[in-house]
């Protein structure tokens, strides 16, 4: 009786249908379309915002290639990019295990250690900018009191520290997401397996490796492509701390794509730029995807 | 023997935790110490953990002298704007990829958690010369559409989780009484997701309150800017005044941590539930 109902009522597709439609129009004019024209210019030369262009086939991506500050930016990106997904992990892996333990306010802290993750970018970056100058800043002050250090760090000045600072802060932003998740998955590990292991008389150590590991994986997996996939689309934070400098030393490919189209305004080699790191994302993606799974059969 | 284990084991995890608490929380306790400190204060070569005098003259200036209220409130107009829209179209299709049965469901889902892969930059490149040509550049409505754009995806996978919580043993009940999937929809499923509602209106409030890249291009005259641009804006402008940083830094966080005081749990609720399902 139900069955036929449900089979009567449920099963018209037009409704389905009718209830994405919103969305996907959204999405393709401010997703797809630009998409599509950031690939239809990168064929075309626009030397400058405003021109229609030519056709000239694979120029630009030629172009871009032989640009050593491009492979330089890519070269960042990359180191960017991985170091803070380790960083992020590491830090989530932390939080999460402290977080899964019984204290005294466990559960509001769960709550609130998205509490950076809350904060606009800007006000970080300006926050940060501000506790790491060398003569004004609070960590300096605390460092050389300490002895820790024998003169000012140049934490967002020198070129030799920039890179590991701006990974620090970005990292402090994202990771109280991830370990929600973590958490999450930690969680869902019945408690009966710890207690068996103990048991059998294996070590934490062993616990984390054969009970914990492989409990968490099918969170992880996803979180480390999220993780990665946006490490790689930062622009505020590195921005707003560096403006790439200095030099080029904090200039990923968010940065060089921004500065190229809305500095120099060559649309262009921003739009080329921009289709390259589309699919390179789109490449990465797949790859990870497609090993991932492979190694679960 | 045993209960000195039990000590070090406690002390061990009371350490961990306020280590964890201590990497959260001090930058945010710096900056609030430092707005209510005196610009004497401020500059000393000895920063004060603790205030010696109390002042509220950062955030008298802040209000008074710059654009600071402007700011804040098309922040809030464009925040507000972008997540009800969001709630809206994440509802109707988390309702649609969980319990509609139609062909390319799976691919239109797929689609969604594919703008991953969509650099924020390159779709700043052509949103730009698109709203200049629908004369929306300048105007709040074009940071609305992109923002709507580039947060109702993910939050559709949010809103799924929640509607998976839903017992279909409520939606046959309906279905006996002659309901038609519309009033399903409506009555049934959508008030039980109304966590899911607030974890998703939270997540693209925050999100288009703070954004920073598309605020900076698509907004030209000064009496538009939302905050984190106006605010970035001003304190370069002027010679940096400390005080007003630490002054407005707090500000701009309230609306954020209040929102989040209220709703805030059903967002790691629906960030627990999407993590593991």
């Amino acid at each position: 009786m139900i069955e036929k109902i449900r089979r009567r009522v449920l099963q018209d597709p037009l409704f389905g249908y009718f209830l994405i439609i919103p969305i996907l129009v959204w999405i393709s004019v401010t997703l797809f379309y630009p998409l599509l024209r950031a690939i239809y210019t990168s064929f075309l030369n626009i030397e400058f915002l405003g021109e229609t262009g030519r056709f000239i086939g694979w120029d630009n991506y030629a172009r871009l290639l032989g640009d050593k500050e491009f492979r330089l930016s890519f070269v960042r990106t990359l180191v960017w990019s991985g170091a803070n997904v380790l960083l992020q992990i590491a830090l989530a892996f932390f939080a999460a295990l402290v977080l899964d333990l019984e204290f005294r306010g466990q559960k509001f802290i769960r709550n609130w250690i998205l509490l950076p993750w809350v904060i606009p970018v800007v006000v970080l970056a300006m926050i940060f900018r501000w506790m790491l100058d060398p003569t004004l800043g609070v960590v300096n002050y605390v460092l050389q009191n300490t002895n820790a250090v024998s003169s000012p760090v140049p934490f967002l000045g020198s070129v030799d520290w920039v890179m590991i600072t701006a990974i620090f802060v970005n990292s402090w932003r994202w990771f109280p997401f991830y370990a929600v998740m973590i958490l999450a998955s930690l969680q869902i590990i019945p408690p009966q397996l710890y207690e068996a292991a103990k048991i059998d008389g294996a070590s934490p150590f062993q616990q984390f490796c054969y009970i914990t590991l492989p409990h968490i994986m099918p969170v992880l997996v996803p979180v480390i492509l999220i993780c990665s996939l946006w490490a790689v689309n930062v622009f505020d934070m590195i921005w707003l701390l560096t403006r790439g400098g200095p030099g080029n030393a904090t200039q990923t490919f968010p940065i060089f794509i921004y500065q190229k189209g809305f500095q120099e305004y060559r649309l262009s080699q921003a739009a080329t730029a921009a289709v390259f790191m589309f699919i390179f994302l789109l490449v990465y993606g797949t790859i990870y995807l497609g090993t991932v799974t492979l190694e679960e059969k | 023997m045993n209960s000195a284990k039990k000590f070090f084991q406690n002390l061990a995890k009371y350490l961990a935790v306020a280590l964890l608490v201590f990497i959260i929380v001090s930058p945010i306790y710096w900056i609030l110490v430092c707005s209510f400190k005196p610009t004497r204060e401020l500059i000393r070569v000895t920063p004060t953990f603790v205030p010696h005098t109390v002042t509220l003259f950062h955030y008298l200036g802040l209000l008074k002298e710059t654009g600071f209220m402007t700011y804040f409130l098309n922040s809030i107009y464009v925040a507000t704007g972008s997540a009800v829209l969001v709630v809206i179209l994440t509802s109707l299709a988390g309702y649609s990829v969980y319990r509609c049965r139609y062909l390319g469901r799976r691919f239109f889902f797929n689609i969604l958690l594919a703008i991953y892969i969509f650099p924020r930059v390159l779709l700043l490149l052509f949103l730009y010369p698109m709203f200049a040509r629908l004369n929306l550049v300048d105007n709040l409505l074009s940071l609305v559409i992109t923002y709507v754009g580039i947060t109702a995806p993910l939050n559709v996978w949010l809103m799924r989780a929640f509607f998976t919580s839903v017992p279909l043993e409520l939606e046959d009940a309906a279905l006996v009484d002659g309901a038609n999937r519309l009033q399903i929809l409506l009555k049934i499923f959508l008030p039980l997701v109304a966590p899911g509602i607030g974890a998703v209106a939270i997540n693209s409030f925050l999100m288009s309150y703070g954004e920073y890249l598309f605020a900076s291009i698509l907004i030209v005259s000064d009496q538009f800017k939302t905050l984190p641009v106006g605010m970035a804006q001003f304190l370069q402008q002027y010679e940096i005044s400390w005080g007003w940083l630490a002054s407005g830094s707090v500000l701009i966080i309230l609306p954020p941590v209040i929102a989040f005081a209220f709703v805030g749990r059903y967002f790691v609720k629906g960030l627990t539930a999407g993590a593991i399902k």
